[in-house]
């Protein structure tokens, strides 16, 4: 595996998204991003895995498994997700009211909206049984 | 979780922020919010100097406070972000609904 590349593959549960943000802030202490790259970055992948773990299935006994490729380029990051839970587009999800009052405002729909404004590109295609998102921030 | 808590004249706590608040530990950090806020708090800040990572989650738990305390006629506020949270409380609208002070003494003085 090459030196700019983070690969992990696990099955999607609450105790190995802690794993997975674990591999995530030493692959951005090797890669020597800066904090503002790294934060991103741990952001976009702690919503997409959350939901794989939350919502990816009905039974808890059989949680998706996750594929996760982080490719750091000098000129962007590219994040890869392969999960094998529910379909699910992430521009399906409904953006939340951020201009809704404290009464009104809704508990959560905050992570997708997180992920399509916090990177620049997001492809979403359902193949092979799988989600399958790609990211992209660019750097400069 | 540990929060270090600081009660403050008039019913205002301050409560420090830990340094990640993500969906692994955002339920032990609602558990403490609502641990340091007594029956008689009035208003709650939130010293978010420490505060370097927060996802949907500990957002989450940040607003069920928000609004338990706006059910009985208290408030919370935050203080003293750091630039990537304050970015993440832009990008959802937080700031529409939480205020957001510079720092501890302003959250303070705007209670009073």
């Amino acid at each position: 595996m090459s030196a700019h590349l983070l690969h992990l593959e696990t099955a999607a549960t609450l105790e190995t998204v802690e794993d997975i943000l674990t591999a995530m802030d030493g692959f951005a202490e090797q890669q020597n991003w800066p904090p503002k790259l790294a934060f991103t970055a741990r952001l976009v992948v702690e919503e997409l895995a959350m939901n794989v773990a939350s919502y990816g299935s009905d039974d808890p006994a059989k949680p998706p498994d996750i594929e996760i490729t982080v490719d750091s380029e000098p000129d962007f990051l590219r994040i890869d997700i392969k999960d094998t839970g529910r379909p699910f587009d992430p521009k399906d999800a409904p953006d939340p009211d951020i201009n809704a009052s404290i009464e009104d405002r809704r508990i959560g729909g905050l992570g997708h909206y997180f992920v399509d404004e916090m990177t620049d590109e997001m492809v979403y295609r359902r193949e092979d049984d799988k989600n399958h998102i790609t990211l992209t921030i660019y750097r400069i | 979780m540990d929060l270090a808590v600081t009660q403050e004249q008039g019913g205002i706590v301050v409560i420090g922020a830990p340094e990640r608040v993500d969906g692994t530990n955002a339920r032990d950090f609602q558990s403490a919010l609502e641990g340091a806020i007594a029956d008689n708090t009035r208003a709650a800040v939130l010293d978010m100097s420490g505060l370097a990572y927060i996802s949907s989650a500990g957002l989450r738990a940040i607003l069920l406070i928000a609004k338990s305390l706006q059910g009985r006629d208290g408030s919370l506020s935050v203080c003293s972000l750091t630039d990537s949270v304050k970015e993440v409380f832009e990008i959802s609208g937080f700031d529409n609904v939480i205020p957001v002070r510079a720092s501890r003494e302003d959250a303070i003085a705007a209670l009073n």
